[in-house]
C-alpha cells in the first residue's frame, strides 16, 4: 500500500507543474512526458474510435440503415391470457441505407413493439439499424425488415467511460485492472476457440489452464512481482480446486438432485462441463480477491515487525478472514443471482408457480454461488497457512 | 438430497468454524438479503409499481442488512452506509440512461427458443428492470468498498488525530485503489463464468465480431461488466470524501465544545 502511494504522488506533482509551467528537475519532466503522451494517446484513440463506430457501416455485410423518421400509427391495449395489460404500437419508419448497393436509398419498414418491450423496441430518429431489404419488391422505393439495433456506438462509449473512470480514480491500479481484463478476456476467447476447434479437449482441462493464466496474471498485475504474491497464486489455485472437488463430490453423491439444467440458455454442449468449467472460473476472481487480501495483511504485519510471533500472525489473519467472508461472498451472491430476474418476471407473470419459477430459474446459479462461498471461506485458512510458510522459509534463509 | 440444500449446510457450517458468531450472521445475511431480493421480485411483477424505486428501496435494505447487521452500527457502518447510498443513486442515473440508449433489455434472439411458449406482453417495464439487473448485480462490491474505506479511513484517523482533511481524503483514495484492482476482478469473473455458456455459443455458430457486438445478450453483458468498474471506482472518490468530511466535522465539533 506504501509503495503505491508513493508512486502515486510525483504524478500528481507533475500534473499541477504542467499547468504552472515551473522548471522541474529532470526526472520529474520526463514523467510529465510520457504521461502527457500517455493520455494524449488515449484521448486520441477515444475520439477515433468513437468517430470509427458512427461511421463504419461499410464494414458491415448486412444492410444498415438510418432512421430518418418514425411515426406511431396505431397503439392498441392488449390483455394476453394471463390478464397482463400491455400496449401493443405500430411504427411507420422511413430510414436511409448506409451501406450496400442500395447505399444513400430510402427504405420504409414498420415496427411492431409494445409498452413492455421485452423482445422489441420503440426506434427513435437517428437510431442505426440493421435491415433486410425486401428483394422482390415492386414499388420504387425500398421496403424492408427490422432486425435489430446497431450498438456498437454506444458500447464503445460506455466502454471508454469505464476506461476514464478506471484510470482517473484508479491510476496505476484502474490501468492494470484494465489490463487484466483484456488479457483475461483474450486468454478466454483464444481458449475456447481451441475448445470448438479440436472437439477432443476437455473443457474442464482447458479452464484449468485457464484458471492457473487467469490467476498468475491477474495476481502478478495487482500485486507486484513478490513472495506475497506467490503466496497468494499458490493458495487461489488450491482454494479454487478445493472448491471445485467438494462441488463436483456433492453433485456426485447426491445424483444433481435438485439442479434444473433445463433452463440453462445458450447451449451447444453438454450441459455438465459448461456448468463446471463456468463454476471453476467463476469463483476464481472471489477467491484471489480473499488470498491477495489475507497475503497482503499477513506479510504487511510480517514487515513491520520481523520478529512477530506466527501465533500472532495466524490470529491476525483469521480476524481479517472473518471480516471479510462475508461481503466477498455477497458480491457473487447478487452478481450470480441478479442476472436471472427478467426470466423470474417473465415466470411469474405467466402464472407459473412459485416453486417451478424458482427450481427452473435459480438452481443453478445459488449452486454456484454457494460453491463459490465455499472457496472463499476455505481460501482463509488455505492463504493464512500459506502465508505463514512463505514467512517462514524466508526466515529460515535469512 | 439436493445439491443446493447439501451445498449450503457445508457453506453454513465452514463459516461457522471458521468465522463463529460473525460466520453465522453473514450467512444468516445472505439468506435475509435473498429474501429482499425476492421480495423485490415480486413487486416488480405488478405493472404500477415502478422497478427503478423499487430497486432502490431494495438497496437501502440490503445495504442495511450487510453494514449494520454483520457490522454493528457505529460511525463506520453509517459513513460506509451514506457512501453506498449516493453511489447508488448516481449509478442509478447513468445506468438508466445508458440502458435506455442501448436497448439491451429483456431477451435476446439467441433466447427465442425458450421463451417461445411466455407470452411477452406482460406489462412490466423491462427498460427499467434491465437497469435494475446492473445495479443490483455490482451492489455486493460497492459496499465492499465503502466499507473497507471507512473502517481504513477510520484507523488512520485514530492513528493520526491531527491530520488535515485534505490528508485524509488522499489516504483514502489510495486505499480504495488498492481494493479497485481485486474487485474489478472478483466481478470479472463471476461474469466471465457465468457467460461461458454464451461464449461458447458464439463460437459454436461462428458469430462474426460484428454480430457479437450488436447482440443484445452480449451488449448487455458487456454493459454490466463496464457499470460494475464504474461503479467500484465511482465509490472510491465518494466514500473518501465523506469519511474525511464526517470525521474532520465531528474532530471540530468536540475541539469547538472543549474550547
Amino acid at each position: 500500500m506504501e509503495l503505491t502511494t508513493l508512486k502515486i504522488v510525483p504524478v500528481q506533482v507533475t500534473i499541477q507543474s504542467t499547468s504552472l509551467e515551473v522548471i522541474h528537475l529532470q526526472f520529474l519532466r520526463n514523467i510529465t512526458y510520457k504521461q502527457g503522451i500517455f493520455y494524449a494517446l488515449l484521448i486520441a484513440c477515444c475520439l477515433i474510435s468513437i468517430i470509427f463506430v458512427h461511421h463504419n457501416e461499410q464494414f458491415y455485410d448486412r444492410p444498415i440503415a438510418e432512421v430518418i423518421k418514425a411515426t406511431v400509427s396505431e397503439s392498441e391495449p392488449l390483455t394476453d391470457m394471463y390478464d397482463n395489460d400491455d400496449y401493443l404500437y405500430t411504427q411507420h419508419i422511413t430510414a436511409v441505407l448506409k451501406n450496400g448497393q442500395h447505399k444513400g436509398q430510402a427504405i420504409h419498414l414498420t415496427n411492431e413493439y409494445s409498452a413492455s418491450g421485452a423482445f422489441d423496441q420503440e426506434y427513435h430518429v437517428g437510431n442505426e439499424i440493421f435491415v433486410g431489404i425486401d428483394t422482390h419488391s415492386m414499388q420504387s422505393t425500398l421496403t424492408g425488415t427490422i432486425l435489430d439495433l446497431k450498438r456498437d456506438q454506444t458500447i464503445v462509449i460506455i466502454a471508454w467511460i469505464f476506461i476514464f473512470a478506471l484510470l482517473i480514480i484508479g491510476k496505476r491500479q484502474g490501468l492494470f485492472s484494465i489490463i487484466s481484463l483484456v488479457v483475461n478476456a483474450l486468454i478466454l476467447s483464444f481458449a475456447l476457440d481451441l475448445y470448438v476447434k479440436h472437439g477432443s479437449l476437455n473443457l474442464l482441462m482447458i479452464s484449468g489452464v485457464c484458471v492457473l493464466l487467469f490467476t498468475i496474471i491477474s495476481l502478478l498485475l495487482i500485486s507486484g512481482m513478490n513472495t506475497k504474491t506467490y503466496a497468494a497464486i499458490v493458495s487461489t489455485l488450491l482454494g479454487t480446486m478445493i472448491a471445485l472437488i467438494i462441488s463436483a463430490a456433492v453433485m456426485w453423491l447426491t445424483g444433481e438432485n435438485g439442479l434444473r439444467y433445463e433452463e440453462m440458455q445458450f447451449l451447444t454442449r453438454p450441459y455438465r462441463t459448461v456448468f463446471m468449467a463456468g463454476l471453476f472460473i467463476g469463483s476464481l476472481g472471489a477467491v484471489m480477491d480473499v488470498s491477495i487480501t489475507m497475503a497482503s495483511s499477513i506479510f504487511a504485519l510480517y514487515e513491520q515487525d520481523s520478529t512477530i510471533s506466527l501465533q500472532a500472525l495466524k490470529a491476525s489473519g483469521h480476524e481479517i478472514g472473518k471480516d471479510i467472508m462475508g461481503t466477498i461472498t455477497s458480491i457473487l451472491f447478487f452478481a450470480y443471482i441478479c442476472g436471472s430476474i427478467p426470466m423470474i418476471i417473465l415466470y411469474l407473470k405467466n402464472s407459473s408457480t412459485l416453486g417451478l419459477t424458482l427450481s427452473l430459474n435459480l438452481s443453478l446459479e445459488l449452486a454456484r454461488a454457494f460453491a463459490g462461498g465455499i472457496g472463499v471461506v476455505l481460501t482463509i485458512p488455505i492463504s493464512q497457512y500459506t502465508a505463514i510458510f512463505f514467512i517462514n522459509r524466508k526466515r529460515v534463509k535469512e | 438430497m439436493n445439491v443446493i440444500v447439501v451445498l449450503a449446510g457445508i457453506l453454513c457450517l465452514l463459516m461457522i468454524l471458521i468465522g463463529g458468531k460473525q460466520g453465522l450472521r453473514s450467512f444468516l445475511s445472505l439468506f435475509l438479503n435473498f429474501g429482499v431480493l425476492f421480495v423485490t421480485i415480486f413487486l416488480m411483477t405488478n405493472p404500477k409499481n415502478s422497478p427503478i424505486i423499487l430497486t432502490f428501496i431494495a438497496c437501502t435494505v440490503i445495504s442495511c442488512i450487510s453494514l449494520f447487521f454483520i457490522n454493528k452500527t457505529n460511525s463506520k457502518t453509517i459513513t460506509a452506509f451514506i457512501s453506498t447510498m449516493v453511489t447508488i443513486v448516481v449509478l442509478l442515473l447513468f445506468i438508466t440512461i445508458v440502458t435506455k440508449k442501448s436497448m439491451i433489455q429483456g431477451f435476446g434472439e439467441e433466447s427465442t427458443e425458450e421463451i417461445s411458449i411466455f407470452s411477452l406482453y406482460i406489462g412490466v417495464n423491462f427498460v427499467q428492470i434491465s437497469a435494475s439487473v446492473i445495479i443490483m448485480s455490482t451492489i455486493g462490491a460497492i459496499m465492499d468498498v465503502a466499507i473497507s474505506i471507512a473502517s481504513s479511513m477510520h484507523e488512520i484517523f485514530h492513528r493520526n488525530p491531527l491530520i488535515t482533511r485534505k490528508d485524509l481524503f488522499a489516504a483514502g483514495l489510495s486505499i480504495g485503489r488498492d481494493i479497485l484492482g481485486t474487485d474489478t476482478n472478483t466481478l470479472f469473473f463471476a461474469f466471465f463464468g457465468g457467460y461461458l455458456s454464451l461464449l461458447i455459443w458464439f463460437k459454436d455458430l461462428s458469430y462474426s465480431i460484428g454480430e457479437i457486438v450488436n447482440s443484445k445478450v452480449f451488449s448487455a453483458e458487456m454493459i454490466t461488466i463496464f457499470c460494475a468498474g464504474i461503479g467500484i471506482a465511482l465509490i472510491i472518490p465518494i466514500a473518501s470524501s465523506v469519511n474525511a468530511y464526517y470525521l474532520v466535522r465531528k474532530r471540530e465539533q468536540t475541539e469547538h465544545l472543549s474550547s
